[in-house]
């Protein structure tokens, strides 16, 4: 059999694979469980595997292997798993057929680790879906991380390559000389962090289901939680503080953890955005204590601000309590989190801390060539300065973010949502945080938003996760396919 | 040699010739008093700005006492300690020989302050305003272009209420003079890029600068004086049609009624200001060339004056489709007022009695902070910006896809330098980092969330109204002092741009930076011994 010439299909192809395993293990969940869901779980497994191992099989790299072809093949596969993750919901029928686009939200937000929900009440739906549905951000985690360490750094995608200034040693896309060696490290270190986490939630006395649950979901920094109070459900200062630390460390950069791994602590000393970063959420910190002050009891103040300060400065998500009956203006030091989001090369969304440096920067140099216009002045991170050229491309995308925002957030409501849960949903779906504010808060769900724009928002988690940029190429890879097939038609 | 032909007719010929030199005895006159020993030009630009409020505090004692106000003496009073005031510095300070700058920077910000704060003693004086804090916020929309007050107009005086609508024209041409003598030299916010922007092209109306400053307050003057026809016209009484059109010429949007424009319950006076506020979000030096040349194409075939007049129809159709009502020409109007007051940054408020559909609400948020073209009286980032940061993404976006490409920053048919675009990008993000500081002092006042944002936002494009718990009228006085302060302070950072702001900031805070290096330096050396 003659096979078709196409990147995209063949890693969709393997994608789809991998998770058709993973709805395995969840049909394991839900067998041990009691069988709620088990069929459901290993229909769809057999569906997306057999479909996966079609396009992988009957598919070829093309020979062209440019820019647009690899990031096309990013952004379908994604879109692929993501559709492929709603069928556990669909076949289990914790979603009705007829919301389809419910289940397909559900999914995207799971595989763009965003932590947005539509379910009203997730504790009904089987714990094995549930198991899944956390098991969905882990994966997604896992395609991630190679993307931020390894891919978008090599493709120069929106700054990212800067990653290589940032890092100490050598250059953080070239862990080893080959991606998928480093794609390997890179896992490793990964599961590395999910099984200490388990381990960590079960010492703190969880189950190991949830323990599982929340350790995937923990360093994936999505946000799922199979319990409708999230981590408050446990109300463990013990557990909060496990999980704390798991989002501080995952919404850190992955290629500096392997290198202090390798060579010690001493490697995280010399970058710059390390220190913005955790500087961020400890200053957000002492603001949200000081602006909820007299609002709560000092003890649940400092446990509430460290712990929202974590979860949306790391883009997690989870909750603890509601916090949109917190004063206005913590509100909007948490809506600045939710768009600043981690570091680079983490599986933290948002703009992330690297772009915000060379914004500050790049914009207070204008002062001082106001001030001295004849002046050269270099854009520096630490002791190096910056291309302006890279400068140029995260200025870009920072623009593209912004617009992104605005148009999401218009969009929004234009169809009818109050503003600020438009803007701040539009901000939590590309910033692939989780909850909003005003009725999009962590004890709420997005049902709140109408049908069409949670098809605006399943779009911005997909620009958001895949840093903008290749999904815009996306289109352009199949623009070009299409206008390729119709030369050779006419020919 | 063949004599040069006079373009203007004889009598508007003869007519500027004798401004000019009136204009020309006036300056030398000033030169030769303005001699002092203290070289400072912020100083005479102070000086300079007192006595033009003097002139105009005495124009608004004159009408409050033709009016038969009970404030006239108190104008008067504040408008002789301008006087003396603005006397006193031009004896003892004179401009330096050398403009660096530096002292030009200086020179935007005392002006800025100067004429703040002689309006602030006038709103004090008149007892218009109970505390220091809010008679400096209502001074800063008057020399901002806000429509953001707590004033009750329909109790104040006549003197006060011409000194607010003059102050906002007087401030509106004061932006002129900025825009074509002071912006050039310091390239603001990317406003002095290639080809057509704003600066730029205003400098090209004639040979020399004072040339080209006359013939855009020339038409200033007559834009005023048209759309105060035309209010009249539609059926404003006759000082409504003067206050409004020095405040829709100017993008003020201070009204003589506590309603705006809205209060006259007339479609036609409402279509008038759809015109007006048009108008003055048009770039001034475009308006002047298509007239002077007689060439209405000249308007089309600028790329910013197409999407500017595009962008207001569209949002004006989408505004009108986010109410959800059948379509009349009530709806169309709103909708039209609403955007072009928007995006002129204006501030009126039209007769509608529905409540604007959270659509609207975020379209006429997002209409502001573009606001209108460059070299236009408006407030906001100005079309051009957007179009230079649209062309910037496009051109990041295909060196995605081609890293080696040498690509252009496009805007119609002329390219923008980076250095212009790399302070575009500065203003804005600068602007921000101003913007949410100032949202969180707000929400201190007891505004919501999204009060806050849009009261900040408002402030920043110097539009006026705001949604959430800020659309009440009253939302500025319950505001903290602190609020207060910092509402000024984000209109002022709207008007004169952000860049001159920290630019002075810094230059204020140089001898403390001196003195901490020589104190480190200090330290170090001791060590080092």
């Amino acid at each position: 059999m003659k096979k078709i010439k196409g990147t995209p299909l063949r890693v969709s192809g393997s994608a789809l694979v991998a998770i058709s395993f993973g709805m395995f293990a969840s049909s394991g969940v839900a067998l041990a469980d009691g069988g709620g869901g088990a069929l459901g779980l290993l229909v769809s497994a057999f569906l997306t595997l057999s479909i996966g191992a079609l396009m992988f099989g009957s598919s070829s790299v093309s020979a062209r292997a440019d820019t647009p072809v690899a990031l096309a093949s990013v952004a379908w596969s994604w879109l692929a798993v993501s559709i492929a993750g709603a069928l556990p919901f669909l076949m289990t029928g914790s979603i009705a057929w007829a919301h389809f686009d419910n289940a397909l939200f559900e999914s995207v937000s799971g595989f763009t680790c965003t932590g947005s929900t539509i379910l009203s009440d997730i504790e009904a739906v089987p714990r094995g879906v549930l198991f899944f549905r956390s098991m969905m951000q882990w994966f997604g985690g896992m395609g991630l991380i190679v993307l931020a360490v390894a891919v978008l750094p090599a493709l120069k995608i929106g700054g990212l390559e800067l990653i290589a200034n940032e890092a100490p040693g050598p250059t953080a896309d070239r862990l080893t000389p080959r991606v998928t060696d480093t794609a390997r490290r890179l896992w490793l270190l990964y599961g590395g962090i999910t099984l200490a986490m388990i381990a960590a939630l079960m010492v703190v006395g969880l189950s190991p289901y949830d323990a599982a649950s929340h350790a995937f979901t923990t360093v994936a920094t999505g946000g799922f939680s199979p319990y409708n109070a999230s981590i408050a459900h446990f109300d463990s200062l013990l557990a909060e503080f496990v999980i704390i630390a798991g989002m501080i460390f995952c919404g850190a950069n992955f290629s500096l953890h392997w290198y202090a791994f390798n060579r010690g602590p001493k490697a995280y000393h010399r970058v710059s955005e390390l220190r913005w970063y955790l500087g961020l959420i400890v200053g957000s910190t002492f603001i949200l204590v000081w602006l909820n002050f007299g609002n709560l009891s000092l003890g649940r103040n400092i446990r509430e601000s460290f712990f929202y300060a974590v979860s949306l400065g790391t883009s997690t998500g989870f909750g603890t309590s509601d916090f949109t009956v917190w004063a206005p203006a913590a509100q909007i030091v948490l809506l600045t989190l939710m768009i600043v989001g981690g570091m680079t090369g983490s599986t933290a969304g948002g703009m992330k801390i690297l772009r915000l440096q060379i914004l500050v920067r790049y914009s207070f140099r204008e002062v001082i060539r106001a001030r001295h216009p004849k002046a050269v002045v270099p854009i520096r991170m630490g002791a190096v300065s910056i291309d302006e050229q890279i400068a140029a491309k995260a200025v870009g995308f920072i623009l593209l973010y912004m617009g992104l925002i605005v148009f999401g957030g218009l969009t929004l409501a234009g169809l009818g949502v109050e503003p600020v849960t438009a803007f701040s949903g539009a901000v939590s779906a590309i910033g692939n945080a989780g909850p909003g504010l005003g009725d999009a808060g962590p004890v709420s769900n997005f049902l709140v938003f109408p049908r069409l724009g949670r098809v605006i928002l399943m779009f911005l988690m997909m620009f958001g996760r895949l840093e903008v940029f290749p999904v815009m190429l996306m289109f352009v890879a199949f623009a070009r396919a299409v206008s390729r097939s119709r030369y050779k038609v006419r020919q | 040699m063949t004599p040069r032909p006079s373009r203007g007719g004889p009598s508007l010929g003869r007519l500027k010739i004798r401004i000019t030199r009136g204009l020309y005895v006036v300056k030398l006159a000033l030169r030769g008093y303005s001699n002092g020993r203290v070289e400072s030009v912020g100083a005479v630009t102070a000086g300079i700005v007192a006595l033009c409020v003097w002139l105009m505090f005495l124009v608004c004692a004159l009408f409050d006492n033709a009016r038969g106000g009970g404030v006239w003496l108190e104008l008067l009073a504040v408008g002789a300690a301008a006087l003396a005031i603005g006397l006193f510095i031009l004896r003892y300070a004179r401009v330096p020989k050398y403009l660096s700058t530096a002292r030009l920077f200086r020179a935007l910000a005392s002006g800025t302050l100067a004429s703040l704060a002689f309006v602030m003693i006038g709103l004090l004086a008149t007892e218009t305003t109970g505390s220091v804090t809010l008679a400096l916020v209502e001074a800063a929309s008057t020399v901002t272009g806000t429509n953001a007050s707590t004033i009750d107009v329909s109790k104040i005086e006549p003197g006060v209420m011409l000194l607010r609508a003059l102050g906002q024209w007087v401030a509106g041409a004061a932006l002129i003079v900025i825009l074509v003598r002071v912006l050039p030299h310091l390239g603001v916010g990317g406003l002095d890029a290639d080809g057509g922007v704003a600066t730029r092209s205003a400098r090209r109306l004639s040979p020399k600068s004072s040339g080209t400053v006359f013939r855009l307050l020339l038409l200033y003057i007559v834009l005023t004086g048209l759309i105060g026809m035309g209010y009249a016209l539609a059926g404003m009484p006759l000082v409504d049609s003067a206050m409004h059109a020095l405040t829709t010429i100017s993008t003020g949007g201070f009204s003589t009624q506590p309603g705006s424009i809205g209060a006259f319950q007339s479609g036609a006076i409402e279509w008038v200001g759809i015109v007006g506020m048009f108008i003055a979000g048009i770039s001034l030096p475009l308006i002047f060339l298509a007239l002077r040349r007689k060439d209405p194409k000249r308007f089309w075939r600028s790329y910013e004056f197409r999407f500017y007049s595009l962008a207001v129809l569209v949002a004006a159709a989408f505004d009108a489709i986010f109410t959800r009502q059948t379509l009349t020409l009530e709806i169309v109007r709103s909708s039209l007022f609403k955007v072009t007051s928007a995006a002129s940054t204006t501030g009126y408020i039209d007769s509608v009695s529905y409540l604007p559909s959270a659509g609207g609400q975020s379209l006429v948020i997002i209409v502001m902070l573009i606001g209108g073209m460059s070299a236009s009286m408006t407030g906001g980032f100005k079309v051009m910006r957007l179009l230079a940061i649209s062309s910037y993404i496009g051109r990041e976006l295909k060196r995605t896809i081609h890293p080696t490409a040498v690509l252009p920053i496009r805007v119609g048919h002329s390219s923008i330098g980076q250095t212009a675009f790399s302070k575009i990008v500065g203003e804005i993000f600068l602007s921000l980092l101003v913007l949410i500081p100032g949202a969180l002092i707000l929400t201190n006042g007891g505004l919501d969330v999204e009060g806050a944002f849009s009261f900040a936002l408002s402030c920043l494009s110097n539009f006026g109204p705001a949604f959430g718990s800020a659309a009440q009228m009253n939302h500025l006085s319950e505001l903290s002092g602190l609020g207060q302060i910092f509402s000024a302070g984000i209109m002022i950072v709207g008007r004169i741009s952000i860049t001159p702001v920290l630019v002075v900031l810094a230059f204020m805070a140089e001898p403390l930076v001196r003195m901490l290096r020589r104190k480190s330096f200090g330290h170090r050396k001791m060590a080092v011994r």
